[in-house]
């Protein structure tokens, strides 16, 4: 108990310190810290529908690029206010995941993945395809607006509802059937669990976080184009940090976000060239040697509470 | 686009939609196998074929080999390479959920993708081999599309037959029909394991290899090919492995006749669409069920 109440008040602090940072940081560390609460963001999401339900998703960058362009579009073309345009782009990015879970989810296996697999590849090609309307390759310019700070703050705030989501939805039975769902599928439908239904639910809460995190990207940089929100590496990266940090769990994204993150910013910016090696790797090694990731192995060790 | 189309244009689209449906088919062929066996769904398998357009490219560069006669070099390279994933990696995932195997074989494709990128660098790379095309009729035969399509043709048969009709392949569809009772039989079951991820993989190396001498390759190649081969084992059926035959042809036909209504931009886009329409009206595959 008393270690939950020192948790508690860690937590707040560190709330307290991120909320006053853009005061006394500098711009870049501001930057720096908005970046990391989008892969926060994004890794919490993709631990939504692959942790909690273990239906793999090999193209939720899909979900954030879907965000940034209906937002970038709706700003640039229709002069609507960038909060607004990324709420737009969070529910197109949901209506984006009916269309793609509807058909997938209903079936039990692979098909959802391999489906996810092609799905950034589609958008792209659209994009470039109607040009006259997305810009095709030569992307899109925002107007300008230095907006750092409201974006952090945003972006802050969609990573903090994800994280509490997360929490709400594990210690649920709404999480509990899910998880059901994750250990035994088949078992879960003889409990008479509509698992098409709660498949697809998992995938329409995921998608909405992706789908804000790329329009407050979009609006923060300014500038999108096609092979800057929709690439692979930002689903491989998701992926590797829920997976690392530990899928399945409250705070595992953020740990994985946080360390490979700072690990990121700090090593590897000198070998940009190795990343998706590491990455692969760290993939393949955590597969094999930490299924639960490191706070997974935390847990277990240490007999912390399953909802952290 | 105010382009009239002839039937003469139409002729030309399905010749070129069966052309590259019989390559569609034998590198599903593969993934369809370690699937089968497995319960697997390799998605290191396009980049394993773009390994083996690179050996390809490597052998005939380095030491002037007859790009087709570098065929059985490449696959056999592959057939290694597929056993040692196997058995250093795959197999510890086996038995385990299926988020597991995804994960791992997706691991492995982003590493070799980077790998690939890092020793050969991104440069687009060509074979120069043969080019042109064979006149029959009103119709043209691109020369090395016709050699890929009888090639693959003849691989896409001779594994058939391989399935069909020796101790191994008998051994092969046993263990993908019942693990147990494979293992009660006597079956090696491990060992078949093995065998298929190389037999699989080497399927794929088969694909490259073709694919090198009709088109410029690049480490990025292979990823769209493991989508490819899904979509063709879902219009097939999967488990069937005649029906990957089905698949691919179809899924020639379909991205060429979508280049030709709509525009090639748009043919990944047609594909796509396609295995959400398959999925959503008949899930087990045009031609149904499992009967290996």
């Amino acid at each position: 108990m008393r270690s939950g109440y020192l948790f508690g008040a860690a937590l707040a602090a560190a709330l307290a310190a991120l909320a006053v940072y853009p005061t006394y940081g500098t711009g870049y560390g501001v930057r720096a810290m908005l970046q990391l609460f989008m892969w926060v963001a994004l890794a919490g999401s993709w631990n939504l529908i692959s942790g909690l339900t273990g239906y793999v998703s090999f193209g939720h960058v899909a979900f954030f690029g879907m965000g940034s362009y209906t937002a970038a579009l709706l700003v640039a073309n229709a002069g609507w206010p960038w909060l607004a345009a990324s709420l737009a782009g969070g529910a197109t990015a949901c209506a984006l995941g009916l269309v793609i879970g509807y058909p997938c989810l209903r079936l039990k296996g692979p098909y959802f993945a391999i489906a996810m697999l092609g799905l950034n590849e589609v958008l792209r090609a659209l994009v470039s395809y109607f040009e006259g309307f997305t810009g095709g390759g030569n992307g899109l310019s925002l107007p300008t607006l230095d907006a750092t700070v409201s974006v952090y703050y945003a972006m802050g705030l969609t990573a903090a509802v994800i994280i509490v989501l997360t929490y709400a939805i594990i210690t649920s039975r709404f999480g509990l059937r899910l998880m059901t769902i994750r250990e035994d599928e088949v078992a879960a439908e003889a409990m008479g669990i509509d698992t098409f239904h709660h498949k697809l639910g998992a995938l329409l809460l995921s998608a909405v976080g992706p789908g804000v995190a790329g329009a407050l990207m979009a609006r923060d940089q300014g500038y999108i184009e096609p092979i800057s929100v929709f690439p692979l590496a930002i689903t491989v990266t998701m992926i590797v940090m829920a997976l690392f940090g530990g899928k399945g769990t409250v705070f595992g994204p953020v740990l994985g976000a946080v360390v490979l993150f700072v690990a990121q910013e700090i090593v590897w910016a000198s070998y940009p060239y190795f990343h998706p090696l590491l990455f692969g790797a760290i993939i393949v090694a955590v597969v094999l040697l930490m299924p639960r990731g490191v706070l997974g192995l935390l847990q277990q060790r240490y007999r912390l509470p399953r909802t952290i | 686009m105010n382009v009239v189309i002839t039937p003469t244009m139409v002729g030309q689209v399905v010749i070129s939609g069966i052309l590259s449906g019989a390559l569609y088919a034998m590198v599903a062929l593969g993934l369809a196998l370690i699937f089968g066996v497995m319960r697997v769904i390799n998605i290191a398998h396009g980049p394993l074929l773009m390994l083996g357009a690179y050996a390809t490219f490597f052998l005939w560069q380095g030491l002037g080999i007859n790009p087709y006669l570098t065929l059985p070099l490449s696959m056999a390279a592959l057939f290694v390479v597929g056993v040692v994933l196997q058995r250093a990696l795959v197999f510890r995932v086996v038995a385990a959920p299926e988020l597991s195997s995804l994960l791992l074989t997706f691991g492995v494709s982003i590493a070799l993708v980077n790998l690939a990128q890092l020793s050969f660098t991104s440069d687009l790379r060509a074979i120069e081999y043969i080019t042109g095309s064979w006149i029959l009729g009103p119709f043209a035969l691109s020369k090395s599309r016709m050699i890929a399509f009888v090639t693959a043709a003849a691989i896409t048969g001779g594994a058939f037959v391989f399935l069909k009709t020796t101790r191994l392949g008998k051994a092969i569809r046993a263990t993908s029909q019942s693990r147990e009772v494979a293992l009660v039989c006597g079956i090696d079951v491990n060992r078949i394991h093995l065998i298929t991820f190389g037999l699989g993989t080497a399927l794929a190396a088969a694909g490259g290899t073709l694919i090198s001498v009709i088109v410029a390759i690049q480490p990025e190649m292979g990823q769209i090919w493991t989508f490819k081969s899904f979509l063709v084992i879902v219009l097939g059926g999967a488990g069937n492995y005649p029906g990957a035959l089905l698949g691919g042809i179809l899924l020639g036909l379909v991205e060429q006749l979508a280049s030709l209504f709509l525009t090639t931009q748009l043919s990944e886009v047609v594909a796509y669409v396609l295995l959400v329409l398959v999925l959503l009206v008949r899930p087990t595959g045009l031609l149904g069920g499992r009967q290996t």
